[in-house]
């Protein structure tokens, strides 16, 4: 009899049950909208704060202040290098993924129309492929997405992967103004072991000392240098976690946390771990992590994500009200239908089981529509901000599930204190 | 005609008043609305403001550098900075670079105010504390490794020089001062003892100076001259910025100002992602918040479809139903209006102090426009089941469950 | 003299008839009971009598005018003028009180005035529960509000739909009593009721079923 009496009260009151899926529906998908984006949007952030650049440099580990203070005096060269080589364990560490972009550089001094040049070699485009322990390595990367804040002002970016052959370079606007350079132009460089003509394929505008530099591929670097196969210093950008207690500890020495915290450490993409862990596979190098990108990058995340769950909160309590608010008024509506049960003897506890038993169904319903609506929200928000997809997290499905039943039972406590008031004479000679 | 007006008033006020558990329904949906709009409306307008604040964490955003051949003078760098309306400026410090040497070997001593360093460069990590005055100094990380020296430790760089006849020598120690015996010239060793309270890691080129105060730098190098770089800190718009900018570039004679590209395109970047991203989250919660109250309002009309029908039978037009009912709506949507914008601007000021540590800007002008929009919302809400519940024929309603 | 008068009244809904070529016709301050069993198509006259339903076939004749072929919001006017009506269910507005109950029928026809409406409540016995809500009142006492709301605008014909289906044996002589009144000041009354005790009171005897006026009589044992 139970059952049959909720098919029926479907049957006859779909509109009012579908008023309520659909309002259990909406507030289903703002919630799952919203606790998917504020769950997604540290990743996206990161992503788009590597917009200001590398966050971490190798360098290395013995390379000497001196060395380039040297220069400032007398431009004598001792300079410290890494090898081509170690570049390739940039891709084999734990956190290789987090790696966004990194290119090595080597700068040296050459003159241009006997004019004193600083030329900076480094990756455009440029493809890394190798094997190592049976595994294929590949990443393509470079300066470009180092440098987002460069305006190439006039022609475009050099890219290794266009352009074949060791003969293009890039230079500063201010460089340009001063030697009148032009894009297309030939320039002979000459540098300390050689000479070589480049074209020149773009001008920038970076609003920084490196206006005044050249910009070339590693390879052209490394023939007028002298120093084959080798590189200076490497920028790299990761996506990180914003430091906190543990990470803090760890940065002042790794070797006094313990297992579990080691652990926990090394497994977390703080941007210490993955500089221990490039300094593990490169011996001869030292990592470092640049304060001025790391730490801001940490700020901003966590601003952002603060800001994200507190307005997730204030949607997920709106969402709630709305829910419980029509529970609450579909079933006073139904105040003289109970009120005329009541007196034919139903007990209270009947009652309230069958209301509850519909509303509780409904909102299933209602939810599991709501899911889908609000990953479809979630994917309208990722596609338009970041053009990339927003990832739905298990989690989600779970607690917009307890959510929804949650709210549905809160709301139906005035509902049914109501039916406990109930006195069937009154309702019915209500008027109404 | 009064009489019908007062009725008509009675009615309203009526049915507001005494179906209060209904109402309270209807009028905590609009609240809701309303709160939401207010809320999100207010912290979509003050996230570009506050957010640009924490993107001071970057440090300088714009530099005074010289003008070719120029030294900056003081009045125009003071010039320049009051161009920045101080609510917007976070600090700005002044550096002068010199070559000195340190154990014999070159080292670039960095004379600074260390009272606004952090503001502009809240990047640094000290280990140790910033030297108290004149006398102290920080040591940058790499230097510091190189030279194996520690917070505590006591350096004297020495500024070496040829004593040429412009050179005024009367305030140099008589044992600073000692003669290249084959060549007859003078030369100068003139240094300073300073205490390291420091030792400074940024992962950046800071990391191969020594900073000092200006007055040390001055001692040292026995001759005071014009900044290298003045660094200031803005939290500004991008286009705010430029204005600034082209303003203090109009007048300056001896300086220019320029932007950090750096930092300034990257956070235009970021900034307009975080901007539009709270836009579509707050064009996507509103939509859904909105139908959620058209829906209750709907249950709550739908509700009175027999009272409406007893009107009609009543002998009631339906234009005078439609116009009752749609009062009542546009009375709760204004209550609704009002309630939920002030509480939106509460919550706004909450998320604001709970994420920025300031108050929200207070937005007059979205008080009005929640208001009329819940109104506009709870009326569209109200007249759709209307409309369906006056075409019903009366004795229908009437007759049956 | 003629109040109403009934051609050949038809009601199809699809294929049924709720009414079948009924002819009636009902003087001035007459009261008439209409009788039969659930279903003989009480409810579709009344309706169509009550101005708030058209005959699919047919002509119905009030005050000497046809009103099958008015628009809908002339028969609105037409019936908000001539007919006060008196439900089963008494159909107060729960929000408004006895007094204002009966302001809305004045609202609706011509203008609210306090005064008129506490006299009729005072008529039907009312006056000290005017400024009752209608879930304070008894069933008695709400249906004497709704008989003060139908009577407040001089009607010259009151419908009665069951005025006294949900009401006890007391309460239902009070509104007969109600009824007599009105009657004895020549406002013409059609009462609607499956109740014999009702029917018996009327002055005429109208016997419906199956849609079909099965017998009409003037009821002998009527007292004025």
């Amino acid at each position: 009899m139970f059952f049959r009496m909720i098919a029926g009260a479907f049957r006859r009151q779909w509109k009012k049950m579908l008023m309520i899926a659909l309002t259990v529906a909406l507030g289903a998908s703002i919630a799952t909208a919203m606790l998917n984006v504020m769950l997604g949007v540290g990743d996206k952030i990161n992503e788009e704060l590597k917009a200001y650049g590398s966050n971490i440099t190798v360098v290395p580990s013995s390379e000497a202040v001196l060395s380039e203070l040297y220069e400032v005096e007398d431009g004598e060269n001792k300079e410290e290098y890494l090898s081509e080589e170690t570049l390739n364990e940039f891709l084999t560490i734990f956190w290789a993924n987090n790696i966004a972009d990194f290119a090595p550089v080597l700068d040296t001094s050459v003159t241009v129309d006997d004019t004193e040049v600083r030329l900076v070699g480094t990756w455009f485009g440029h493809h890394l492929e190798f094997v190592k322990k049976g595994t294929t390595y590949q990443r393509d990367t470079g300066i470009v997405n180092l440098r987002s804040w460069w305006d190439v002002t006039d022609g475009v970016w050099l890219d290794e992967a266009r352009l074949d052959g060791d003969r293009y370079a890039m230079a500063g606007r201010q460089l340009a103004e001063e030697l009148d350079l032009k894009v297309g132009d030939k320039l002979i460089v000459k540098g300390e072991k050689g000479s070589e003509e480049l074209e020149l394929v773009g001008i920038f505008e970076s609003g920084d000392e490196e206006e005044n530099c050249i910009f070339t591929t590693l390879s052209v670097a490394q023939r007028l240098s002298g120093a084959q196969g080798k590189y200076k210093k490497a920028e790299v950008s990761a996506i990180t976690s914003p430091d906190d207690e543990l990470a803090e500890k760890a940065a002042k020495n790794p070797e006094l946390l313990s297992g579990d915290e080691y652990d926990l450490w090394y497994c977390t993409a703080y941007v210490s771990s993955i500089c221990f862990q490039l300094q593990e596979a490169i011996p001869e190098a030292s990592a470092r992590a640049v304060r001025q990108i790391a730490d801001s990058e940490g700020k901003i995340l966590e601003k952002t994500e603060l800001l994200m769950a507190l307005i997730t909160v204030m949607s997920l309590i709106g969402a709630t009200l709305g829910i419980s608010n029509l529970v609450t008024s579909s079933v006073m509506e139904r105040a003289a239908e109970l009120a005329l049960m009541k007196a034919v003897g139903a007990k209270n506890g009947q009652i309230t089981r069958l209301v509850m038993a519909e509303i509780i169904l409904t909102s299933i319903a209602g939810a599991a529509a709501g899911y889908f609506m609000g990953y479809a929200f979630a994917q309208v928000i990722g596609q338009t901000v970041f053009s990339s997809a927003i990832e739905m997290s298990g989690m989600v499905a779970f607690l917009v599930t307890v959510l929804v039943i949650a709210v549905t039972l809160v709301g139906s406590i005035p509902a049914i204190r109501m039916i406990l008031r109930l006195r069937p004479s009154e309702v019915l000679h209500g008027g109404h | 005609m009064n009489k019908k007006r007062r009725m008509f008033v009675r009615m309203v006020l009526a049915s507001l008043l005494r179906r209060r558990s209904r109402m309270i329904i209807a009028l905590l949906a609009i609240v809701v609305g309303a709160t939401i709009l207010s809320g999100l409306g207010m912290i979509y307008y003050d996230v570009p403001r506050q957010m640009s604040a924490q993107f001071r964490s970057y440090g300088a955003n714009i530099i005074f550098v010289p003008r070719e051949g120029a030294e900056m003078s003081i009045e125009e760098i003071n010039k320049g900075i009051g161009v920045f309306p101080s609510d917007k400026l976070e600090g700005y410090t002044p550096y002068r670079y010199e070559n000195t040497k340190l154990n014999n070997l070159p080292v670039t001593l960095a004379g600074t105010e260390f009272s606004s360093v952090l503001r502009t460069s809240p990047y640094w990590h000290i280990s140790g504390e910033l030297p108290a005055g004149n006398g102290g100094c920080l040591v940058g990380k790499k230097l510091a490794e190189k030279f194996g020296l520690s917070a505590g430790d006591t350096i004297s760089p020495l500024n070496s020089f040829e004593i040429t006849d412009d050179i005024d020598i009367s305030s140099i120690p008589e044992s600073e001062i000692y003669e290249d015996p084959q060549t007859g010239e003078k030369f100068c060793d003139h240094s300073l003892d300073l205490k390291i309270s420091g030792i400074l890691e940024t992962g950046g080129s800071e990391e191969d100076y020594i900073y000092v105060t200006l007055e040390d730098i001055t001692d040292l190098m026995l001759n005071e001259r014009g900044f290298d770089i003045v660094e200031v800190s803005v939290a500004a718009s991008a286009k705010e910025l430029k204005d600034y900018l082209d303003e203090i570039n109009k007048n300056a004679v001896s300086l220019t100002a320029k932007p950090v590209k750096r930092v300034t395109a990257s956070e235009s970047t970021v900034l307009s992602k975080l901007e539009s991203l709270v836009l579509i989250v707050t064009l996507v919660v509103l939509a859904l918040t909105m139908i959620c109250v058209a829906t209750t309002m709907t249950a709550v009309i739908t509700e009175r479809r027999r009272e409406i029908g007893l009107r009609k039978a009543l002998g009631a037009l339906d234009s005078s139903i439609v116009l009752e009912f749609l009062s009542e709506g546009l009375v709760l949507g204004a209550a609704g209006g009002i309630v939920g914008s002030i509480l939106g601007y509460l919550f706004a000021d909450i998320v604001s102090m709970n994420v920025f540590s300031s108050a929200i800007t207070f937005r007059p002008l979205l008080l009005p426009v929640t208001i009329i929009a819940s109104v506009i919302v709870t009326g569209l809400a109200c007249l759709i089941p209307i409309r369906s519940a006056v075409d019903v024929d009366p004795a229908l309603v009437l007759k049956g469950e | 003299m003629k109040l109403l008068e009934l051609k050949n009244v038809t009601k199809r809904y699809g294929s049924l008839h709720a009414l079948d070529s009924v002819s009636l016709s009902i003087d001035k301050g007459e009261w008439i009971a209409i009788m039969g069993p659930s279903g003989s198509g009480k409810s579709t006259m009344m309706n169509i009598i009550s101005c708030m339903d058209k005959p699919t076939e047919g002509q119905v004749i009030f005050d000497g005018r046809d009103i099958t072929k008015d628009s809908r919001k002339k028969l609105t006017e037409f019936h908000r003028d001539k007919i006060g009506l008196v439900f089963q269910q008494f159909h107060l507005i729960n929000y408004l009180n006895a007094v204002e109950n009966v302001m809305v029928a004045q609202y609706y026809h011509s203008m609210p005035d306090e005064k008129e409406a506490l006299e009729a409540l005072e008529r039907v016995g009312l006056k000290d529960r005017a400024r009752h809500l209608p879930s304070q009142l008894s069933g008695g006492e709400q249906q004497r509000v709704c008989i003060a709301r139908a009577l407040i605008n001089s009607p010259e014909l009151i419908l009665a739909d069951e005025p006294t289906g949900n009401l006890d044996e007391a309460n239902e002589n009070i509104v007969l009593d109600l009824f007599r009144q009105l009657h004895k000041e020549g406002t013409s009354l059609i009462v609607v009721t499956h109740d014999p005790e009702v029917g018996e009171v009327a002055q005429r005897i109208v016997r419906l079923e199956h849609g079909r006026i099965v017998s009409d009589k003037r009821n002998d044992s009527f007292s004025e």
